[in-house]
């Protein structure tokens, strides 16, 4: 394949902390992504895990240049979004757009949904590709690529001139998807597109995302903490944790051999919803939270937590973002990735390895 | 008991709850909770009433977990606020029965019913930051429990306090004690929550989406405490919540809730197998799972939970059902027995038992696009699905919804 269409590297967010509860004073700063290198091919949906506060969204809003970096460089297609100025960054950002979780609070409850819609159109102009369709720029033609959005994201057209508050989460959502799509973006960056809606309503938000995907070309990174459904709509997933990734994989090998053991755990603490797998699996326990990003564990940062453990090098070291010997295709930051895989290193802790138990919870089938 | 055995319990009671039962053995087939037709009405000033729960009925035996799903607006957290007689007075009509060891909840005096909430029935909510007191230590609150319940010094409560929290996985008790809520982090908060709601061994635990506001790490954390809880000390308990995995892995029976009624009931086993109402085999496909094969499109229901009927004029779930037809404008459907032992339905149409007529439409798709198709073949596999399936495109359901 081509160039890929997004290139990170090195990416750094630092937040200054600007004063402690009691006395005035800088104190460091929050790392909330911390040298991330990652690459989204063209028509690909790069899936982005992680628990909460590890810096998905963060490093999600970095690429769009929404957040300024401290370091590193964001490529978009071969262009460096971070040496931008402002009028170039401007008309780049019309190719790269953004779904954001919460409908309820992206949208303006005081705009109506035309508003909403042709106003990323007046800013930026109708895509080269619906000049022939709707004609020139103008406020008719605006309307009516709005009303073919909506055919498109499936809601009525009547809906135009309704306000978000009289939708429901996943029309509200649709009508996200709609703002950001309706510029012909390539790269569409979705922060937790689905985590605000009702179980039901889930499926019908991720099929069109991926029917909008076949439908105009895009490349989606998906930022998500559920992982099955990350691992739904992805090819490639990288797992963060605490600012890095710590493993990137294709989406199937991923689920059928984590390897770093933080993916590991975090693998076998989805609950599946199916009670004959649930009491087959077994289950790693992670002990304690996710540490502070001001102040980061020295060597492996996951070390603090990790059920693999290993003397010294593991809080000394810190482990690159590597391909594993043997594994192609897949790079993970352990120190000892290919011992964990070939089960030559176990978890230390015996109470932290849940045993499958033969029947519920209440010893009842 | 001596300095000694004291060293010794702790030890090796570290991480389980065990040694903590001073009570009685439990006898597992009483029936300790049974809730016989609870209906909650909330009065709209100008407006009609909304019938939030209707005729809802369930039992809880000791050591049992027993499962409410449903999506946000079926009811499930008011039965539970109903049952603890949480419900504000005003505006609020609570009707049915909530027999606790054969004394009914909902009648009785607020004095009774202030000394068993805390000691034997016990709450925990979803979100901690709103339930706990932002401007109390959390010792205070774990404190208060114990102060209020049993006769207690207050310094051998804040002993029995500390234990609790070191029980339930909070590393350093003894300072977290002295913190405030905003000091400890989501995991910790929750349970510290669990911490409070076991404080005086409560023989019936009720979970109202608990794990939710978590990360999954630490889900799993806080599910194992709980499953330590009802296997080790015999606690039941009523687990509510949205998130079928969480079910599946923690529930003896599950009670599926559409628009205030329970519209299946069946062990956790036989539910999961063979879904039998249209909507709880509705959700069980359209939620991704994480060991599934990837490339089939999921198969949302149309429509949205406000796009409901009412019960008294045919079947809530009818306007977002792929099989309704004319017959299903029933009123008052009945959860009738279908099938296996304790399988209860409430569908004029429902699935068929036999779980192969389920897939067929699935794998005939899955043939015809590959289950690896490129994001190419995937767009073949939604014309194909729109044209072998009823209602399969979101846009058309939205639309019809």
């Amino acid at each position: 394949m081509a160039e890929p269409l997004l290139q990170v590297r090195g990416l750094q967010v630092h937040f200054p902390i600007k004063r402690g509860l009691v006395v005035d004073r800088t104190v460091g700063h929050v790392r909330a992504v911390d040298g991330v290198d990652l690459q989204v091919d063209r028509g690909q949906t790069y899936g982005l895990v992680g628990e909460s506060g590890c810096g998905k969204s963060t490093l999600g809003r970095a690429i769009l240049r929404l957040e300024e970096p401290t370091g590193g460089t964001v490529l978009f297609d071969g262009q460096d979004v971070g040496a931008l100025k402002a009028e170039p960054l401007r008309l780049i950002r019309r190719r790269m757009q953004m779904v954001f979780q919460d409908p309820l609070s992206s949208l303006d409850p005081r705009q109506s949904v035309e508003s909403s819609l042709t106003e990323p159109l007046g800013v930026h102009g109708l895509a080269e590709a619906d000049r022939a369709e709707f004609g020139a720029d103008s406020a008719r033609s605006h309307l009516a690529k709005a009303s073919a959005m909506l055919d498109v994201v499936g809601l009525p057209r009547g809906s135009l001139a309704k306000y978000p508050h009289e939708f429901s989460g996943g029309q509200r959502q649709r009508i996200g998807i709609a703002r950001a799509m309706i510029l012909n973006p390539d790269l569409v960056i979705a922060d937790e597109p689905v985590s605000a809606l009702d179980v039901s309503v889930q499926a019908q938000v991720i099929n069109l995302l991926e029917h909008l995907q076949d439908l105009l070309g895009l490349t989606y990174l998906v930022i998500a903490h559920d992982l099955a459904v990350v691992r739904h709509i992805s090819d490639v997933i990288g797992v963060m944790y605490l600012g890095t990734l710590v493993e990137e994989a294709d989406s199937d090998d991923l689920y059928a051999r984590p390897l770093h053991p933080y993916t590991i755990a975090l693998m076998s603490a989805i609950p599946i919803p199916d009670p004959v797998v649930e009491d087959r699996r077994e289950r790693i326990l992670l002990r304690g939270d996710l540490p502070s990003p001001a102040n980061p564990p020295s060597g492996c940062r996951f070390h603090t937590r990790c059920p693999f453990r290993q003397p010294t090098r593991c809080d000394d070291e810190v482990p690159a973002l590597r391909e594993v010997a043997g594994s192609p295709g897949r790079r993970v930051a352990c120190h000892y990735a290919e011992e964990i895989r070939d089960g030559r290193v176990h978890v230390a802790d015996p109470h932290l390895l849940v045993e499958p138990t033969t029947a519920g919870a209440g010893g009842r089938p | 008991m001596s300095p000694v055995d004291q060293r010794t319990t702790t030890a090796s009671s570290d991480r389980t709850l065990v040694s903590r039962s001073r009570r009685e053995p439990v006898n597992r087939s009483e029936v300790l909770l049974e809730v016989r037709d609870l209906d909650v009405t909330f009065a709209r000033r100008g407006g009609r009433a909304t019938h939030a729960v209707d005729g809802v009925s369930f039992s809880v035996r000791p050591g049992e977990v027993v499962g409410i799903v449903g999506e946000s607006g079926s009811g499930k957290s008011v039965t539970s606020l109903a049952v603890m007689g949480l419900l504000p007075r005003r505006g609020v009509q609570v009707r049915g029965e909530a027999l606790y060891r054969g004394r009914n909840l909902l009648t009785m005096p607020a004095g009774e019913l202030a000394d068993l909430r805390g000691s034997e029935l016990a709450m925990v909510f979803q979100d901690p930051m709103s339930s706990l007191n932002p401007v109390v230590p959390v010792g205070t609150q774990v404190t208060e429990v114990l102060l209020r319940h049993s006769d207690i010094s207050r310094s051998e409560a804040r002993d029995e306090a500390e234990d609790l929290l070191r029980r339930c996985g909070i590393p350093d008790p003894g300072r977290r004690l002295r913190e405030y809520p905003h000091q400890l982090s989501g995991g910790m908060r929750q349970r510290a929550l669990i911490a409070i709601a076991l404080a005086c061994r409560p023989a019936l635990l009720i979970c109202d989406e608990p794990t939710t506001a978590l990360d999954v790490t630490i889900q799993a954390q806080v599910l194992e405490l709980l499953k330590e809880l009802v296997s080790d000390l015999g606690t039941a308990m009523v687990m509510i919540t949205h998130d079928l995995g969480v079910v599946a892995g923690l529930c003896d029976s599950v009670n599926v809730m559409y628009a205030g009624r329970v519209v299946e009931s069946a062990p956790r086993r036989e539910l999961f197998e063979h879904p039998r109402h249209r909507y709880t085999e509705g959700l069980l496909g359209s939620i991704p799972r994480l060991d599934a094969p990837r490339g089939d499109p999921l198969q949302p229901i149309p429509g949205t939970p406000r796009d409901v009927i009412a019960w008294s004029a045919g079947c809530a779930f009818a306007p977002r059902c792929r099989h309704a037809a004319d017959d299903c404008v029933v009123p008052d459907l009945g959860l009738e027995p279908l099938g296996r032992a304790g399988h209860l339905v409430r569908c004029v149409h429902p699935a068929p038992e036999d779980p192969q007529d389920l897939q067929d439409p699935q794998e005939s798709r899955g043939v015809a696009s590959g289950p690896m198709a490129e994001p190419s073949g995937a767009g073949g596999a939604h014309a194909l699905a729109a044209a072998d399936a009823p209602v399969t495109t979101t846009t058309e359901g939205e639309r019809r919804g």
